[in-house]
C-alpha cells in the first residue's frame, strides 16, 4: 500500500516555522560543509514550501529514495569517509533537507524538529566559540517556538509561542548549569570524537629554512595567551621559548625530536626574581609548550624539559591547554659544557656560505676576543644596509652569503642564522631558539595576548664562564620590532596610511575587548575540565570530590531542581477555573443588578440584560463570550484575561 | 458506494470543516422553512453518529427533511416504506440462488445505504422493526449466517406517526433508546407555511438541490466532533440534570448512565454545529429535550401534556452550578 502523497495547506501555517528551525540549526554548518550541500538544502526547502503553497503532491518514493542514495553517495565521495564530524554533519544536513519531501504529516515535522537539534549540537563537536552560547539559546529558542506553532494552531499568536518557549528554557537553565558543573569531566573522554583533519596545524614547524616564519608573520590568530600572577615582564624580556635548533645543513636548521632530559633542568642557574604566570595555549597539533625564557617548573602533566631546556608534551596539544609556569628571566645556564658538545654546537657543513665563513674569521681575528668577536658583529648588522622586511627576496645556494652579501633584506630568521653561522665559523657554539617575542597586553583581561605574528628566532651562544646567552640579531637590526609587537607596528601604519588614527583605535579597542571576553569564555567555561572541576568543587566544600559523589549530587540535585520548578509552577500556576471564570461573572451579574433565574444559561440571560439597557450591548456579548469560552469552551487563559478585563472595566 | 469526494482533497483545516456544515444548514434551510431548530439537531445527530426518530403528524415534512439531509450530504439513500406485512428480508436483503452459477448470492436489500428512511417504522411488525433496530446498533446484518458490514456512515432516519392511531406498533421504550434523538417537526409558523403554499414544488427543488459535502467529509466532521472538549463545569450540570431526571416525582424513569453519555454526545455535536469553542450549557439545553424525551417515563399523574414540556420543565428547575 502506498502512503498518500497529497499535500492539503493545513501545514501552511506551522511549516514555515519548521523551516526557520531547519535553517537556524543548519547556518554553523554551512562554512564547512561541501556547497552542494547547501544547495541541495536550500532547494529541498524552498521546493516543500512551495508543495505546500500550491498544494502539490509530494515526490514518489522511487525518487525520494534516488535522491537519498545520490546524497548518500555524494557524501561519501566527497569526504570519501562517512565517520567523524565533517561527513557525519554532512550527511545529518542533506538527510534532513530530504526528510523534509516526505514530510506530510505532524509527526514528520516532530522528527524535523528533533533533526534540527541534532544539528545544532554537532555544530559544536566543530569548535566552540564565544558566539556558540548566543547561537544555542537562540536557535533553540526558534526551534522551541516552532513546536510549539505546530500544537499551538490558530488559538496562539507567535509572540505568545516565544514567550512560552522562552519560559521552558528558563525552567532548564537551572538544570543545564548543575548538570554542566556537576557532571563528571573525564581527562579521557568515553566517545572520542574524530578530530576535524581539515585544519592545517598552526604553529612553529621543527626545522628552519629561510621564509618559514613569514607565512605565520601574517596571522592575526592568537597563539596564547597569558595572565602574570605579578607584574608583567618588561617587552624585552618576553621571550617565549619554544624549540630549539642545532643542527645546520647549510640551508636548513633542524632540531631533535622532543626528547627526555634529566639533567637539563639542574643546569639552569635561577638569578633574578620568579616571574609566575598562566599560559593558555590554543591546539598546535605539535608537541611543544611554550614557557617564558627561561621555565623552571611547570603544572602540566606528562611535560618534560628537552636537552636544550625547551619544553615539550608527551602527545600533541590538539586542545586548548592551560598550565602554570614559573620562569626566571635572569639565568644561567650549563657554564660547563663538554668539549665534545662544544664541537658539536660549532659544527658548519664543509664547503657551505664560504664568504660568510672566511668574513666570520676575519673579524674575529681583527676583535681579538670572543666577546668583542659578538659585538663587532651585532655592530655589522646595525650600521651597515640591513633592512628588515616581511618578504625577504628569494635566496638560492649558499642562502647565508646571498643575504649577507648580496639582498641584506630578511627578517628574524635571515639574521638568526646568518648570525649563527658567522659565530660556528668561529667555534663558538651557538644554537638558534624558535619561540615567540612580546604579544600586546589586553587592558580589559589583563592578560597579554601572543599572536601567531609574534613568532621569532633569536640565536643562544655559548661564552667561557657565561654559559649560553641570548643573543637576537634582529635587535640589532630593527630594535623597534623588538621593543614593540609586531601587531601594533602594522597597526598604527595602517592608521597612518588612512589618515585617521581614531577609528582604528577604536577598533583595536574592541578588538582587545572581544578578546578579554573570549579569554574569560576559554578559562571558565571551555577549559572546565577534570582538574577545574576537581578544584571548583572542593571550593565548593565537597571534599574528595570522586565519581560517585559527583554523580550523587548530581542526581539529588537535578531531582531537587526539578520538584523546585514544579512546586513554584504549582504555586504560580493558576488555572481559570470553573471557580475563578464563575467568580468573575457572578460580579458581573451583580454589577448588572438582575437575578439570573434557575436554568437560565448565560446566553440567554445576556439577552434579558441586552433588553434591559443597562448595560452596553457590545459589553454584554463580549463578557458572555468570553465568559463561556473560558469555563466551557477551549479559550483557556486568553479568554480567561478577556473576560477579567472586561469585568473590570465595567463600573 | 459513491465517493464524491476523495481523501487526497478533503479540506481539514478547521475553517473549512465549519463551512461545510454551514453550508447544509443553509441548504436545508431553503427547503425545510422554519426549522432551523429541527434542522440543527438532525445535523448534529447525524455528527454525533446517532441515529434520528422524527414523530409527528403526516404531511409535516418528515420524509422530506430525511431526503434533503441525504441529498446535501452527498449521502446514498434509500427508503424503506414500513407496512404490516414487511418482513425482515425486504430490509436486509435475501440469498437468491442462480442457476447458472448453482450457487447462492446475496442480493443486497436497501439497509446497505448510507442515509435510510424508515417511514412510518411503528406500521410494521416488531419482528420488521427489531431487523432494522438490529442493524442500526451493530453497523451490520447477519444472513444466512454470514456477517455483512454496513456502509459508513450509516444513518437512519425513522419517521413514526403518533401511537394512538389504529394498526401500528409503536416501538417499546428499549428500542427508543436506539435513537440518539427524536425530533417532533411540529406546524410551521404563518409565513413559512404562506411561503410553503405559494412557493415552488419542494420535490422539484430537492431534485436541484447540490450536494455541499460527501461521505468521506462527514467522517471528518464526526472525528472532529469527538474534539470538542466538554469541561468539568459541564459535567456538573449534566449530572446535575441526569439527577434531577431520576428523583423528580413527575418522572417515573429517569435518565440512565447510557442516556446520559448520549446527553454529552448530542451536546458535541450541537456545539460543533454552533461553532462553540466547548460544549456549553445551551448546547444541553438545546439537545436536552430531543435526547431525553423519549427516553424518560412520566409519572402517571403527570401534569405535563408533552415529553417537550416535561423536558423544558426539568431545565427549569435544575440550577447551573
Amino acid at each position: 500500500m502506498t502512503r498518500p502523497r497529497g499535500t492539503d495547506g493545513s501545514l501552511l501555517s506551522s511549516l514555515p516555522w519548521t523551516l526557520s528551525a531547519l535553517i537556524v540549526a543548519m547556518a554553523p554548518h554551512i562554512p564547512f560543509i561541501p556547497i552542494w550541500i547547501t544547495v541541495i538544502f536550500v532547494s529541498c526547502v524552498v521546493w516543500r514550501y512551495v508543495i505546500e503553497r500550491r498544494r502539490g503532491v509530494l515526490p514518489s518514493p522511487w525518487l525520494r529514495g534516488a535522491l537519498a542514495l545520490g546524497c548518500f553517495l555524494g557524501v561519501l565521495a566527497t569526504y570519501s569517509s562517512i565517520s567523524g564530524v565533517g561527513p557525519g554533519s554532512a550527511l545529518l544536513a542533506v538527510m534532513a533537507a530530504l526528510k523534509l519531501l516526505e514530510t506530510r504529516k505532524r509527526r514528520d515535522q516532530f522528527v524535523l524538529l528533533f533533526l534540527s537539534i541534532f544539528l545544532v549540537m554537532s555544530s559544536l563537536l566543530r569548535e566552540q566559540f564565544l558566539w556558540s552560547l548566543p547561537y544555542l539559546v537562540v536557535s533553540m529558542l526558534i526551534i522551541m517556538s516552532a513546536w510549539l506553532r505546530m500544537s499551538a494552531g490558530e488559538s496562539q499568536t507567535a509572540r505568545q509561542s516565544f514567550m512560552t518557549g522562552g519560559r521552558l528554557m528558563l525552567y532548564a537553565a537551572p538544570l543545564a548549569i548543575v548538570m554542566w558543573v556537576f557532571f563528571p569531566r573525564l581527562s579521557t573522554p568515553f566517545w572520542a570524537v574524530p578530530i576535524d583533519t581539515s585544519r592545517a596545524t598552526s604553529g612553529l614547524s621543527d626545522t628552519m629554512s629561510p621564509g618559514d616564519i613569514s607565512e605565520l608573520s601574517m596571522s592575526d590568530e592568537v597563539a596564547f595567551r597569558v595572565s602574570f600572577d605579578g607584574d608583567v615582564p618588561a617587552a624585552r624580556d618576553r621571550y617565549w621559548r619554544g624549540l630549539v635548533l642545532t643542527r645546520f645543513n647549510g640551508r636548513t636548521w633542524s632540531g631533535r625530536e622532543p626528547s627526555i632530559s634529566r639533567s637539563s633542568r639542574e643546569q639552569i642557574q635561577a638569578l633574578g626574581e620568579r616571574v609566575d604566570y598562566e599560559i593558555t595555549l590554543e591546539p598546535t597539533r605539535q608537541q611543544w609548550v611554550f614557557a617564558l625564557d627561561m621555565p623552571y617548573a611547570w603544572s602540566l602533566p606528562r611535560t618534560f624539559m628537552g636537552p636544550q631546556q625547551q619544553l615539550a608534551r608527551t602527545t600533541p596539544i590538539d586542545q586548548r591547554i592551560a598550565y602554570e609556569v614559573t620562569s626566571y628571566t635572569d639565568f644561567r645556564v650549563e657554564t660547563d659544557l663538554s668539549s665534545l658538545y662544544r664541537n658539536w654546537y660549532s659544527e658548519l657543513p664543509a664547503g657551505s656560505n664560504p664568504r660568510t665563513v672566511e668574513l666570520a674569521r676575519e673579524m674575529r681575528a681583527a676583535a681579538g676576543s670572543d666577546q668583542a668577536f659578538v659585538n663587532a658583529v651585532l655592530q655589522k648588522l646595525h650600521e651597515e644596509e640591513y633592512y628588515y622586511t616581511l618578504e625577504p627576496p628569494p635566496l638560492g645556494r649558499n642562502p647565508v652569503d646571498r643575504f649577507l652579501f648580496d639582498t641584506r633584506r630578511g627578517f628574524c630568521e635571515h639574521y638568526a642564522s646568518a648570525f649563527s653561522v658567522m659565530m660556528r665559523s668561529v667555534n663558538i657554539p651557538t644554537r638558534i631558539v624558535l619561540g615567540y617575542h612580546g604579544g600586546e597586553l589586553n587592558p580589559m583581561g589583563g592578560h597579554l595576548i601572543v599572536r601567531q605574528s609574534d613568532a621569532h628566532a633569536w640565536t643562544e651562544i655559548w661564552l667561557e664562564g657565561i654559559g649560553w646567552h641570548r643573543v637576537d640579531p634582529t635587535a640589532a637590526v630593527a630594535p623597534e620590532r623588538i621593543e614593540m609587537s609586531a601587531s601594533d607596528a602594522a597597526f598604527d601604519g595602517i592608521g597612518e596610511a588612512w589618515g585617521f588614527a581614531a577609528p582604528s583605535r577604536l577598533l583595536h579597542q574592541m578588538t582587545l575587548t572581544w578578546d578579554a571576553l573570549n579569554a574569560k569564555w576559554n578559562d571558565w567555561i571551555l577549559g572546565y575540565g577534570p582538574e577545574t572541576q576537581n578544584s571548583f568543587l572542593k571550593w565548593l566544600g565537597m571534599e574528595d570530590p570522586t565519581w560517585r559523589k559527583m554523580m550523587l549530587t548530581l542526581v539529588g540535585l537535578v531531582v531537587g531542581l526539578i520538584m523546585l520548578i514544579s512546586v513554584l509552577l504549582m504555586i504560580r500556576y493558576r488555572p481559570p477555573a470553573k471557580d475563578e471564570a464563575a467568580i468573575l461573572y457572578q460580579r458581573f451579574v451583580k454589577k448588572v443588578g438582575l437575578e439570573p433565574e434557575t436554568g437560565e444559561t448565560a446566553q440567554v440571560f445576556a439577552l434579558r440584560v441586552r433588553d434591559s439597557g443597562q448595560v452596553q450591548p457590545e459589553k454584554v456579548d463580549t463578557i458572555t463570550d468570553a465568559y463561556l469560552d473560558a469555563r466551557y469552551g477551549s479559550g483557556g487563559e486568553a479568554a480567561f484575561a478577556r473576560l477579567k478585563e472586561a469585568v473590570s472595566a465595567m463600573r | 458506494m459513491q465517493r464524491s469526494t476523495t481523501l487526497e482533497s478533503l479540506p481539514t483545516g478547521r475553517s473549512a470543516q465549519r463551512e461545510v456544515v454551514e453550508r447544509a444548514r443553509q441548504s436545508l434551510g431553503t427547503i425545510i422553512l422554519g426549522k432551523d431548530e429541527q434542522i440543527s439537531l438532525a445535523i448534529a445527530c447525524l455528527l454525533a453518529r446517532g441515529h434520528l426518530l422524527i414523530e409527528d403528524l403526516p404531511g409535516l415534512g418528515k420524509t422530506m427533511l430525511a431526503q434533503s439531509l441525504a441529498r446535501v450530504l452527498g449521502l446514498s439513500f434509500r427508503r424503506i416504506q414500513f407496512t404490516s406485512d414487511l418482513l425482515p428480508a425486504d430490509i436486509v436483503g435475501v440469498s437468491v440462488f442462480r442457476q447458472e452459477s448453482g450457487e447462492f448470492e446475496f442480493q443486497p436489500g436497501p439497509v446497505f445505504s448510507q442515509l435510510i428512511l424508515a417511514d412510518e417504522v411503528n406500521r410494521a411488525t416488531p419482528k420488521a422493526q427489531s431487523a432494522l433496530l438490529e442493524a442500526m446498533e451493530e453497523q451490520q446484518v447477519s444472513v444466512d449466517g454470514n456477517t455483512r458490514k454496513l456502509p459508513t456512515p450509516f444513518f437512519v432516519v425513522a419517521t413514526q406517526n403518533p401511537g394512538d392511531q389504529i394498526g401500528t406498533f409503536p416501538l417499546p421504550e428499549s428500542q427508543l433508546d436506539r435513537f440518539l434523538m427524536r425530533v417532533e417537526i411540529g406546524y410551521p409558523d404563518a409565513e413559512s407555511e404562506r411561503e410553503l403554499i405559494a412557493g415552488e414544488d419542494r420535490r422539484s427543488m430537492l431534485r436541484e438541490i447540490e450536494a455541499v459535502t460527501g461521505p468521506d467529509m462527514l467522517i471528518a466532521l464526526q472525528e472532529a466532533v469527538r474534539e470538542v472538549p466538554v469541561k468539568d463545569a459541564l459535567i456538573s450540570y449534566v449530572q446535575a440534570l441526569v439527577l434531577h431526571t431520576r428523583e423528580s416525582a413527575d418522572i417515573d424513569i429517569g435518565l440512565s448512565p447510557r442516556g446520559a453519555q448520549a446527553l454529552v454526545a448530542a451536546a458535541r455535536a450541537y456545539a460543533y454545529v454552533e461553532n462553540h469553542s466547548g460544549v456549553y450549557p445551551d448546547d444541553v439545553q438545546a439537545v436536552f429535550a430531543a435526547v431525553a424525551g423519549h427516553r424518560l417515563k412520566p409519572a402517571g399523574s403527570t401534569r405535563f401534556r408533552s415529553p417537550a414540556e416535561l423536558c423544558q420543565h426539568v431545565l427549569d428547575s435544575v440550577a447551573i452550578p
